[in-house]
């Protein structure tokens, strides 16, 4: 399988602290990644490291073949790499249209194109009914769908998804989670962090751990909930329900 | 209900622009016509501010350097060149759109209020700059600029209202590039960066280039009505061309107004200086201040009850829930 994004020896630090520390893992293209761990494991840190936001102070990020570490954000989302933000920040004042419309002017200038584009990516995360809505207005998780449609917007390859199922109650997730299913079909490559087990067990099929900074396992969604340091480090010993029952 | 709204734009913009074009010929008072050029004039000037402190939110209160700058551009340009106003018009918003290059490219490193307070800095700087060097530019006398009669290729007139027609030539053009603005991506795209920068360059925008970009022909646009103004006044010296309440009454038109709407500065404007302007010829100097008192009751009003200024108000009125909307949902 053709690798997506590379990540090698990746490390940040903010003053004393290590944010990210030598950090290795790579998504293949099409694949689901997950990316999980404490809260300050430097999750959020890799996502802005790897759309430009953040300047690594060492190692390299390659997407589709291409090196992105000094990339801006704007040319990195160009390159084919789109985000959501952990708090999403919609632009306020504009309607839901006029949002994602933003967001398609990446690959066409054209009002009536960018509008319709736009159309397109709101009807797909479910949010047409309130394309005229201005997006101050919208509730948590049709602020989370603006999001997600004003990414699709720009016609990525590889979307990164910080926490959007965070704050939605369990029927809103099944929601979410079926959505990122139906991206993934579209042949979207996707990294995403979360803390929702049920839905990253749902939708990733590789994950990747970290703690204070450091990869501490990586592998399958069945490998990594029996990964003694994980569930000392992040899951807690109440959810090692699968190596539990079968060792009764 | 809005189908008809908008049919009807052409129509109530060509009687507005008639009205416009016959106004001077019917007013004989110079004083009422100064008042109307001053309205035109502020209008643009805050039209052109509007571009980038309207539209992308960067609330320059440094937008005097620029109209300075055309100012002094043209002026050199005539007294020692002897070149017409007309080319030193476009000359100086050349020097006004350079300018704006090194000034954004130090003052866009900050947000927020300290962006403002850089920009306030930098039209301080340029003011100094101006009275110190008496070689180039006259220093703190100024200097007058020489009156040939009726000369229209020097841009004066002998009638009044022909400044009239010049500056409302300088609106319709703000106005003009304002609209294009508005209906292309770079409306959209300036939104965005004053919603949020951050998101904005997640999707693809070069938020420091559009600011750039859109920074370079606001300043271009103050410019011209620098050179306008000193020309109507044939006066000149650094304290009138770099007068700081010429950058806040450009924000101050829009703010009261409405920020990045086309019309919100126009509308600021009327309002603001035709408040003025009858307090002036009612009151005179017997309650000295009483203008200042209430500009600053207008903007204190306005900021606390609508904040999206005049034309949010009347969009606001326009979607009243007990109004009937189209069938959209």
């Amino acid at each position: 399988m053709a690798e997506a994004l590379v990540i090698r020896n990746l490390s940040k630090r903010f003053g004393g602290l290590r944010a990210v520390q030598d950090v290795t893992f790579s998504v293949g293209e099409n694949e689901t990644l997950a990316l999980i761990g404490p809260n300050g494991a430097g999750k959020t840190t890799s996502f802005n490291l790897i759309t430009g936001f953040f300047r690594p102070d060492a190692g390299s990020i390659t997407a589709f073949g291409r090196e992105i570490v000094g990339l801006r954000p704007h040319d990195i989302c160009a390159h084919g790499l789109a985000r959501t933000f952990q708090v999403a920040k919609p632009f306020g004042a504009m309607t839901v249209l006029a949002n994602v419309m933003t967001g398609a002017f990446l690959r066409d200038k054209r009002i009536e194109a960018a509008r319709q584009k736009a159309r397109e990516a709101i009807d797909f995360v479910g949010l047409s009914a309130k394309e005229q809505t201005p997006a101050r207005d919208l509730t948590t998780i049709d602020q989370r769908r603006l999001e997600m449609a004003r990414a699709l917007a720009t016609e990525p390859r590889l979307l990164l998804l910080d926490e959007v199922m965070a704050g939605l109650n369990p029927s809103e997730i099944d929601q979410a989670v079926a959505l990122i299913g139906k991206l993934s079909k579209r042949g979207l490559t996707i990294v995403i962090v979360e803390h929702v087990m049920r839905a990253i067990m749902a939708v990733a099929r590789h994950i990747v751990v970290l703690d204070h900074g450091q990869k501490i396992a990586e592998g399958s969604p069945r490998e990594i909930v029996e990964h003694p340091e994980v569930i000392r480090a992040y899951l807690g010993s109440g959810y090692a329900h699968v190596p539990a029952s079968e060792a009764r | 209900m809005k189908r008809n709204w908008r049919a009807s734009t052409p129509l109530a913009l060509g009687a507005v622009a008639i009205v416009l074009l016959v106004l001077p010929l019917s007013v004989k008072s110079a004083f009422v016509l100064d008042i109307f050029i001053r309205i035109l004039l502020f209008a643009f000037i805050g039209t052109a501010w509007n571009l980038m402190g309207g539209y992308a939110k960067q609330l320059s209160l440094g937008h005097v350097a620029y109209f300075g700058l055309g100012a002094y551009t043209s002026t050199i340009l005539q007294i020692d060149f002897d070149i017409s106003p007309w080319i030193g018009m476009l000359a100086g918003g050349v020097v006004a759109a350079l300018a704006s290059l090194p000034i954004g490219w130090l003052c866009f490193r900050l947000r927020g209020p300290y962006f403002t307070i850089a920009t306030i800095a930098t039209a301080q700087v340029l003011m100094l700059i101006f009275l110190k060097f008496r070689d180039f530019a006259w220093g703190a006398e100024g200097t007058t600029i020489p009156n040939l009669g009726n000369a229209p290729l020097m841009m004066q007139f002998d009638a009044k209202s022909a400044y009239y027609y010049v500056a409302l030539g300088l609106l319709v053009i703000g106005l003009a590039i304002t609209w294009l603005v508005e209906r292309s991506f770079i409306g959209y795209y300036l939104v965005a960066i004053g919603e949020n920068e951050d998101a904005a360059e997640a999707i693809g925008v070069d938020a420091p280039r559009m600011k750039r970009d859109i920074y370079m022909i606001s300043a271009f646009l103050t410019a011209l009505a620098g050179t306008f103004y000193i020309q109507y006044i044939y006066f000149i010296d650094p304290a009138t061309a770099f007068n700081f309440s010429i950058s806040i009454e450009a924000a101050l038109v829009s703010i009261v107004g409405g920020i990045g709407t086309l019309w919100g500065p126009v509308i600021g404007t009327v309002l603001l200086e035709t408040t003025s302007a009858l307090l002036q010829s009612w009151l005179g100097s017997r309650i000295g201040g009483i203008q200042l008192t209430v500009y600053s009751l207008i903007l204190m009003a306005v900021i606390l009850w609508r904040p999206t200024g005049i034309m949010g108000f009347l969009r606001e009125m326009r979607l009243r829930p007990w109004r009937a909307r189209p069938a959209q949902a």
